[in-house]
């Protein structure tokens, strides 16, 4: 898969959060939801999805259950809690932030050069 | 091993735990959901279960990431360690339960003997402000003459208070069955002047003690309530019968509170004046002579104990001036109340100094012990430590797994040692005194004290068990693993702190070991020692026949027909009675003034021990009679007046050796009195005593109606002591006997205060040894173990045994020597301190050192025998 970009510190977490908000998954889902609303762009290291998801349920942001997948197999299904949601409003907005005034300053640069 | 199988099954189902297996099968179906997902994209099915574990990366990695994640890890670790732990300490069982052992003494027997020297000294009588109490002595004399107590009570009533008791046994019926019951006769101002609350009822108070026998009243102990009244409430205002008479009683003492003497738990008090009535047949209230009295005061407030002190000899001297025939001095001392003042107290105190002494050097030796054995085992870590360090572990890792094997040491030993000290309390606790007396030693554990030396030895646990993390964190685990002899940069610095731990334990070993061989010596001595009669095969049975109401004519005739069919008993060689005899509780002294001095000056009055006894009291006993002959029927009542003497007595009163058929002057009147025998000297008051003079009085021309019936017989003393028993019932059946047993049981009370010092000191003794044995024993070990492979070369190349060991024990000889040297001269510069403990034994004794240095030698070899058989058979690995 051509120009992946790595994933920066601390973005998985709210990949993940993202995600899930978008319905309950299983952790094989999670990473596919992810590659689909990347476009692809954004590469995961597949294990490491499963102690993100650990620790996000360990801090109650998501909860887990066991369900049956569309193959009709036994598979863990996770989904947002209502602090998870809070969370991802707040990081999502903070990342925007951080995403705008990155920008304005790249872009503020170029121009006074 | 079924232990060992449901520790593993328990570890298997763990490591199965539901975590775990959701963990897995959650990573499972990833991984083959993935594979599924390329298999459809049209990936060979191999290929595809190869691509999708290639694209997760390390599965054992992630999962251990989850259970970090998760929080999992520090208790994973922590029940590893644990685990790790337990199977390494049952792994070397040797090692385990040294430390263990030597931490379950040092923090079991120091707490425990720390509670009863508290219970004994440091805890104050449960009364209002104990502080300001004291308990008033003449010279060495702990009682007074009543007279004496009103004087001081009235004249020094400005500096303090005083009230006075008197321990009395009494016959309390009324209940089930007449019982001999202990308790007090106390002066009307005594419970006000303590400051106790009734928990029912009141007290009586000083409106109840005025005309003689004119106040029946009692007050009862909250135990004698409970137990012979059920705690019924509504005894208080009923009567109770009392030496024959009806007594009303007013309250309930509260809980706890026993009187004024630490040891003795009373049962009734009555008061003072109704003396004569308790004690028939012996009013001493108005009698200057008669010193039965104890005395108690408490300072006004505002005046200290000399400015008391100097008062009360003021008025001494104004009394001496007063009565010169009944008093030539009076200075009085004021001492601690609980302890019949210094009598029981200095010796008790000095005893308990000693033994807390000993203690301390336990704790001492024991966390040595602890420290010495886990150098050793560290340092035999060495190895395993460098590999664990060179495939990974983290420093961090294995110093939190040495602590957590320390720990789990001092656990162990700690809960062990906490066990002791709560048994050994219990057991102290349920002790009572032979021979019937209320004694009781109320011990309880001191908390502050047990954490103490809990945190003390887990401290030295903690400290000496992570010496080899510090060494392994300065070692080159390489270096270590080739086998390079200065892989351990400490060795010789280590080694020097070693050798000063052996050093010390065989010191203190020394001392205490020396302690203990004095302390059993001493008892021997006491135990062989003349007492002047012979208490073996000799049972006795006390009679009260005053306290049941016989008068003096009855009392008379009952005694003569007790003693005709003691005589006729099976067995019995010969029979007697007296009103006391030697060495037991119930002792009487009078003053008699010597014969006028050559030079004519008056002498002062001598302190004497009298008994009345009856004919054949001296061949009953089995006292040696030196000339003359015993008391016999003829001395009666109309006789003129006879006595049997002692040496000391002789010596002291009558300033000659040969008192028989010699007569001396006795008494206000100035009666002659023929000495018709002398006897050897003997003890009378205890053991420790220097002699003193005795005399033995016709109990027929001196009468008194409480008895000891005394039997010599050649059958067993339970036996014989039964058969005295059914002989009084017969007699009479509603008479008590107390005090029934043989006379060898009735020593052993005496015995008690060295008995117990010679266990304590023994325990103590046989603690050091067994501690410095297993330390010396893991250090020699450690020793031989480190230098195998180079003994096993020297033996190859031809060295012989004596060389092997010689090398292997050389140092560790010296070491001894020097620790048992250092130890001997420290039992030495203590001798006074140790002879103040133990009765008649001195420490600088030849055969008492040569014991030590034996038992020292035998020590070593114990402790070196299997190292040094190990030496022996090294080979080359």
């Amino acid at each position: 898969m051509p120009d992946q970009a790595d994933l920066l510190p601390g973005t998985l977490d709210l990949l993940i959060l993202k995600a899930l908000s978008l319905g309950s998954l299983h952790g094989y889902g999670v990473l596919l939801r992810i590659q689909q609303i990347s476009g692809g762009a954004l590469s995961i290291e597949q294990g490491a999805l499963y102690p993100a998801l650990y620790r996000l349920e360990r801090q109650r942001l998501l909860a887990a259950e066991w369900g049956t997948s569309a193959n009709n197999r036994r598979a863990r299904f996770y989904r947002l809690t209502t602090t998870g949601r809070a969370r991802l409003r707040a990081e999502a907005a903070g990342w925007k932030r951080l995403v705008d005034a990155m920008t304005a300053a790249l872009e503020t640069r170029i121009e006074e050069t | 091993m079924r232990w060992r199988g449901r520790l593993i099954a328990w570890w298997a189902r763990w490591r199965r735990s539901r975590f775990e297996r959701d963990m897995a099968a959650e990573l499972q179906f990833h991984l083959e959901q993935r594979a599924s997902d390329l298999v459809d994209q049209g990936v060979d099915p191999d290929a595809a279960r190869r691509r999708a574990s290639l694209e997760f990366g390390g599965v054992e990695g992630y999962k251990e990431r989850c259970r970090d994640a998760w929080g999992w890890r520090l208790v994973a670790d922590l029940r590893a360690d644990v685990l790790y732990g337990v199977r390494r300490l049952r792994a070397s069982p040797g090692f385990a339960s040294a430390a263990i052992l030597s931490l379950a003494l040092g923090v079991g027997a120091n707490p425990l003997v720390f509670s009863v020297v508290s219970s004994f000294l440091m805890r104050p009588l449960p009364v209002e402000r104990p502080g300001e109490l004291f308990f008033l002595e003449e010279e060495r004399y702990p009682t007074h003459s009543f007279p004496l107590y009103r004087d001081l009570r009235d004249r020094a009533g400005s500096v303090a208070s005083l009230a006075a008791y008197r321990i009395a046994p009494i016959n309390l019926s009324g209940t089930e069955r007449a019982d001999r019951v202990w308790g007090y006769l106390a002066t009307g101002n005594y419970f006000d002047l303590l400051g106790v609350t009734p928990a029912h009822g009141r007290f009586f108070g000083p409106a109840d003690d005025r005309q003689p026998g004119a106040h029946p009243v009692a007050v009862l102990s909250h135990d004698c309530w409970r137990t012979r009244f059920l705690g019924d409430p509504s005894i208080v205002g009923r009567t109770i019968t009392i030496n024959g008479g009806a007594y009303t009683v007013l309250g309930i003492a509260p809980p706890g509170f026993y009187g004024t003497e630490r040891f003795y738990h009373a049962e009734i008090w009555v008061p003072m004046i109704m003396q004569a009535q308790i004690e028939p047949g012996n009013a001493w209230l108005e009698t200057r002579n008669t010193s039965n009295a104890f005395v108690i005061g408490r300072a006004r407030s505002g005046t200290s104990f000399d400015q008391i002190a100097q008062a009360l000899n003021g008025v001494g001297a104004d009394l001496v001036r007063e009565y010169p025939d009944n008093h030539r001095v009076l200075r009085f001392k004021l001492a601690s109340p609980g302890l019949v003042g210094d009598m029981l107290g200095a010796p008790v105190r000095a005893f308990t100094l000693g033994v807390q002494t000993l203690a301390g050097l336990v704790l001492i030796v024991a966390c040595l012990n602890v420290a010495g054995v886990l150098l050793a085992r560290g340092a035999d870590r060495a190895r395993e430590l460098a590999i664990r360090l060179s495939i990974g572990a983290g420093r961090g890792r294995i110093v939190r797994q040495l602590l957590t094997e320390s720990l789990l040491i001092a656990v162990a030993g700690g809960a062990a040692g906490v066990a002791l000290a709560v048994a050994g309390a219990r057991l102290i606790r349920a002790w009572r005194a032979p021979g019937g007396f209320p004694i009781a030693l109320d011990v309880t554990l001191d908390a502050t004290v047990l954490v103490f030396a809990a945190v003390i030895s887990t401290l030295a646990a903690v400290v000496f068990g992570l010496a080899p993390a510090r060494q392994a964190a300065r070692t080159d685990p390489n270096a270590v693993l080739k086998g390079t002899p200065d892989a351990m940069p400490l060795r010789r610095r280590r080694w020097a702190f070693q050798d000063l731990l052996v050093g010390m334990q065989v010191t203190l070993c020394c001392v205490l070991v020396a302690a203990c061989l004095l302390s059993l010596v001493g008892l021997r001595r006491a135990l062989t020692l003349s007492i002047g009669f012979n208490p073996r095969g000799v049972a006795m049975a006390g009679i009260d026949l005053a306290l049941a109401g016989y008068d003096r004519a009855r009392a008379d005739d009952f005694q003569r027909r007790a003693l005709e069919a003691a005589r006729t008993l099976p067995g019995v060689e010969s029979a007697a009675y007296a009103n006391s005899i030697p060495l037991s509780i119930d002792q009487s002294t009078t003053r008699i003034r010597p014969d006028d001095q050559p030079d004519g000056t008056p002498p002062e009055p001598v302190d004497v021990s009298y008994y009345q006894v009856s004919p054949s009291f001296f061949r009953t006993m089995g006292t040696r009679m030196l000339d003359g002959r015993e008391i016999n029927w003829s001395d009666s009542a109309g006789a003129p007046r006879v006595a049997v003497v002692n040496v000391a007595f002789a010596r002291a009163v009558m300033r000659t050796s040969t008192p028989v058929g010699r007569r001396f002057r006795y008494g206000r009147d100035g009666a002659q009195v023929e000495v018709v025998g002398l006897v050897e000297d003997g003890k009378y008051r205890s053991l420790s005593e220097s002699p003193r003079p005795a005399i033995f009085w016709s109990i027929l021309q001196s009468p008194n109606a409480t008895t000891t019936l005394l039997v010599r017989s050649s059958l067993p003393e339970e036996h014989v002591t039964r058969q005295l028993q059914t002989l009084v019932a017969t007699l009479d059946p509603s008479l008590p006997v107390h005090g029934a047993g043989s006379l060898i049981e009735m020593l052993r009370f005496v015995l008690l205060p060295s008995r117990a010092a010679a266990i304590a000191l023994g325990v103590f003794g046989a603690l050091a040894m067994t501690l410095a044995a297993v330390g010396l024993h893991g250090v020699v070990a450690y020793a031989v173990s480190r230098r195998q492979r180079e003994l096993g070369i020297r033996i190859a190349i031809g060295a012989g045994p004596v060389a092997v060991l010689r090398l292997v024990l050389g140092r560790m000889g010296w070491l001894i020597g020097l620790g048992a040297a250092a130890g001997l001269t420290l039992v030495f510069a203590g001798a006074d301190l140790l002879q103040a403990i133990v009765l008649q034994a001195s420490p600088r004794d030849p055969q008492l050192i040569g014991a030590v240095v034996l038992s020292i030698v035998l020590l070593a070899m114990a402790a070196c025998w299997s190292p040094a058989r190990r030496a022996l058979r090294a080979t080359i690995r």
